[in-house]
C-alpha cells in the first residue's frame, strides 16, 4: 500500500505538463539518436546533458531516463533492418532480427521489439518500485565468486547460440574472452596484446567488434546477391502485426527476458548488453523454438529487447539507492544529479521521494510514449528496405564509418573495424558464427575481474566457488548443461559418421 | 531485401580438408595468446597475474580448436563460396574512409567511400554513383555535423 501511494505521488509529479513534455522529448530524441549505428545511449545522454542543467532535478532525470531507454530501443531498429547495431546491447537483437528482415518480416520484428521493450520496461518499473531497497541489498551480497559463476553460466549457455554446433560455439566464446583481454589490465596497469599501438590501450570497443562482425561481414556477404536487383518486398500493413499464435509465443519470452534483465540491470557493472546476452542464451535453452534460434524467430528478438529495456530501468536502482553507477550512462546520471546538488545513496528515497517516485512513474509514461511513438513509425522504418540495395549498402557503409569514427574521433577504429570484419567474414566461410564471440567479448572482462577478486579474497583457494551456495548452485547448473551438450554433440557426431 | 538474396548467400560447397583452415586459424590465435600470457606472467592462485586469464583462455581454445581440427579433417566440410569482389569493395571503402576522413574531412570521405563501395554494382552508371556519393555525403553532413553537432570537420582546411 505504501508503495502504491508513493507511486501515485510519483505519477502526479510526472503528469505535470512540463515533466510530460520533457519525458516525450527524451524518448523522441533518444529513439532517433539510438537508430544511428554506433551512437549509443551514452553518447545520446552526453548530447542531451547540457540541456538538463537548466531544468528542475526531477524534469532533468525524467528526460535523461527517456533518452536512455529511447536510445536503447532505437538501437534495435538498425539491428533488425540492416544488421548494424545502433547500441551495443542491440547487437544481440541482430542475431534473429536481421534474419527476420531477410524473410520479409521486418515489420513484425519491429512490432515485437516495440511490445517487448514495453513489456520489459514495465517489468523493470515494477521491480524497481517494489524491490529497490531489497534488490540493492541482494546486489551487495553478491560476492565475486557468485558473479564469476553467473557469468560462466551465461557463457556456457551462450555457446548454444551458435548454429555451427556447440563445439564451434564454445570455441568462438573463448575467442571472444581472449579478445576482451586486449588493452590495459585494470588491476595491474600492464598493457596486454596492444602491439605497441597506443589506440589499443583502452581495448577494443564493443561497437567496433559488433560493427565489424555483423555490419561489415553481412555487407560483404549480401553484395553479390543483391546488387543490380530491386527490392521485392511489398509493404502490407497487415503484415506488421504478429499472428495470434505468435502473440502467444511472445508472452513467456518477454516475461523471462524482462525478469532476467531486471536482475542484471540491478547488478552494478553488468548492464544491458550482458542482460540481453544472458537472456538470449537462456531463451535459446528453454524456448520451444530453440532449434530455430539464429534463423529469425520472434522470441529471439523479443527476449533481448525485453531484457535490455528492463535492465535499463533497474540500472537506476544501484545508481540511486547506493550511489554506485553500474554503467557509464549511469555515471552521467549521477553527475547530472550532483550538478543539481543531489547526492544519490540510501537516503535518496527518504530525502527526495518526489524525484525517486517521479522517475519510477515516468518509466510507465515513457514506455507508453515509446510504444505510441514507435508503432506508427514501423511503416516508415520498413520502407527503408524498399530502397534498392545498390543505393542502400554504400549508405550503410558510410553510416558504419561515421558511427565507428564518432567513438573516439580516430581513424584507427575504422582500420580495426576493417580487420575484424574481414576476420569475421573468413571465419564465417568456415562456419564459425560471430554471435558467441560477441557474447564472450562482452562478458570476458568482468569475468576475469571477478575471478581475480574471488581468488584474492579466498587467498588462492579455488574451493570458494563451491563453498558459497549461490556460486555452487550456478556451477552445478553449468556442469549439467555442459554434460548435456557434450552428450548431444557426441551422439550427433556418431550418427553423422554412421551415415557416411 | 530480395528473396533471391537468401538462397544466393547461403550457397555452400564441399571443400574437404580446407574446411579445417578456420580451426587452424583459431589454433594459431590461441597459441599467440598463450605465449603472450606466459610473457606477461601467470602470477599465483592467490594473486593471478596479468597473463593468467589470457593464458587459461588460450589453453582452452587450443584444446577446442584441436578437437575441431580433428573433426574437420575427418569429415568433408561445408563452407560458403567466398565473394572476393564484395570483400575487396567493402574493405576498400572502409580503407578510403580511414585514409581521407582526417586529411580531407568528413564530406569528401563520405563521398569517396560511397563511390568506392558502389563500384561492384555494374547496374549503376558512374555518374549515378557520383550523385549517390553527393547525396550520402550531404546527408551525413546534415545529420552528424548540423543536427547532432558532433565534433567532425566537414572539410579540412576550409
Amino acid at each position: 500500500m505504501d508503495i502504491l501511494s508513493s507511486f501515485y505521488g510519483g505519477l502526479l509529479v510526472v503528469l505535470e505538463p512540463q515533466n510530460l513534455m520533457y519525458c516525450f522529448a527524451g524518448v523522441f530524441l533518444g529513439t532517433f539518436i539510438g537508430v544511428l549505428p554506433g551512437i549509443g545511449s551514452l553518447a545520446a545522454i552526453a548530447m542531451i546533458l547540457p540541456l538538463t542543467f537548466y531544468l528542475e532535478p526531477t524534469s532533468a532525470l525524467v528526460m535523461i531516463a527517456g533518452v536512455y531507454y529511447g536510445a536503447e530501443y532505437g538501437g534495435s531498429i538498425a539491428s533488425i533492418l540492416m544488421n548494424i547495431p545502433g547500441t551495443p546491447a542491440a547487437s544481440i537483437t541482430c542475431i534473429d532480427g536481421y534474419p527476420l528482415a531477410r524473410k520479409g518480416r521486418a515489420g513484425v520484428a519491429l512490432f515485437s521489439t516495440a511490445t517487448a521493450s514495453f513489456g520489459g520496461g514495465i517489468i523493470g518499473m515494477i521491480v524497481m518500485a517494489a524491490l529497490s531497497p531489497s534488490l540493492a541489498t541482494l546486489a551487495l551480497s553478491f560476492g565475486p565468486a557468485d558473479y564469476f559463476a553467473v557469468i560462466l553460466l551465461g557463457l556456457v549457455a551462450a555457446s548454444a547460440v551458435a548454429n555451427g554446433g556447440a563445439l564451434r560455439g564454445i570455441s568462438m566464446v573463448v575467442a571472444g574472452l581472449m579478445l576482451g583481454t586486449i588493452g590495459i589490465d585494470l588491476t595491474t596497469g600492464d598493457l596486454r596484446y596492444t602491439m605497441g599501438i597506443p589506440e589499443l590501450r583502452d581495448g577494443v570497443h564493443i561497437v567496433i567488434v559488433a560493427m565489424g562482425l555483423f555490419g561489415v561481414t553481412e555487407l560483404i556477404v549480401s553484395i553479390k546477391a543483391n546488387v543490380g536487383g530491386k527490392s521485392t518486398q511489398k509493404i502490407d500493413y497487415a503484415d506488421f502485426y504478429p499472428s495470434k499464435q505468435e502473440w502467444k509465443s511472445l508472452f513467456a519470452p518477454i516475461l523471462r527476458g524482462g525478469s532476467i534483465g531486471s536482475f542484471f540491470g540491478a547488478l552494478p557493472g553488468t548492464g544491458q548488453t550482458i542482460a540481453a546476452a544472458i537472456a538470449y542464451a537462456v531463451e535459446k535453452r528453454v524456448s520451444p523454438q530453440r532449434k530455430d534460434f539464429g534463423t529469425g524467430v520472434l522470441p529471439g528478438v523479443a527476449v533481448p529487447e525485453a531484457a535490455n529495456n528492463s535492465a535499463t530501468q533497474t540500472a537506476f536502482i544501484p545508481t540511486l539507492t547506493l550511489g554506485v553507477p553500474g554503467s557509464p550512462p549511469m555515471a552521467l546520471v549521477i553527475g547530472a544529479l550532483m550538478i543539481h546538488g543531489i547526492t544519490p545513496g540510501p537516503r535518496l528515497l527518504v530525502e527526495q521521494p518526489n524525484l525517486f517516485w517521479g522517475l519510477v512513474a515516468s518509466f510507465l509514461i515513457g514506455n507508453v510514449m515509446l510504444l505510441v511513438l514507435n508503432i506508427p513509425l514501423i511503416g516508415l522504418w520498413v520502407r527503408l528496405l524498399q530502397i534498392p540495395y545498390k543505393y542502400m549498402y554504400p549508405t550503410i557503409i558510410v553510416l558504419i564509418c561515421m558511427g565507428v569514427y564518432s567513438l573516439n574521433n580516430n581513424v584507427f577504429d575504422i582500420w580495426l573495424t576493417l580487420v575484424i570484419g574481414a576476420a569475421g567474414y573468413v571465419m564465417r566461410l568456415f562456419k564459425f558464427e560471430p554471435a558467441p564471440l560477441l557474447i564472450g567479448f562482452v562478458l570476458g572482462p568482468i569475468m576475469e575481474e571477478q575471478l581475480r577478486r574471488a581468488m584474492l579474497l579466498s587467498r588462492g583457494d579455488p574451493m570458494v566457488f563451491l563453498e558459497r551456495p549461490i556460486s555452487a548452485t550456478l556451477l552445478a547448473i553449468t556442469a549439467l548443461i555442459l554434460i548435456g551438450a557434450s552428450f548431444a554433440a557426441f551422439r550427433s557426431y556418431r550418427m553423422t559418421r554412421n551415415q557416411t | 531485401m530480395p528473396e533471391a538474396a537468401v538462397s544466393e548467400t547461403d550457397k555452400t560447397s564441399h571443400i574437404g580438408w580446407q574446411g579445417a583452415i578456420g580451426s587452424a586459424l583459431l589454433l594459431g590465435l590461441s597459441l599467440v595468446f598463450m605465449l603472450g600470457g606466459l610473457q606477461l606472467g601467470l602470477g599465483s592462485p592467490f594473486r593471478l597475474g596479468t597473463g593468467a586469464f589470457p593464458f587459461i583462455s588460450g589453453l582452452l581454445l587450443a584444446g577446442l580448436s584441436t578437437l575441431n581440427l580433428i573433426i574437420d579433417l575427418r569429415g568433408s566440410q561445408l563452407a560458403e563460396v567466398p565473394d572476393w569482389i564484395g570483400f575487396l569493395a567493402i574493405s576498400a571503402a572502409l580503407a578510403i574512409f580511414a585514409l581521407t576522413a582526417e586529411r580531407f574531412g568528413l564530406v569528401p570521405a563520405a563521398f569517396l567511400t560511397t563511390v568506392v563501395a558502389s563500384l561492384p554494382d555494374r547496374s549503376l552508371p558512374l555518374f549515378k554513383k557520383v550523385i549517390l556519393g553527393g547525396v550520402v555525403a550531404t546527408g551525413a553532413w546534415l545529420l552528424f555535423i548540423q543536427a547532432l553537432n558532433l565534433p567532425f570537420k566537414a572539410f579540412v582546411g576550409v
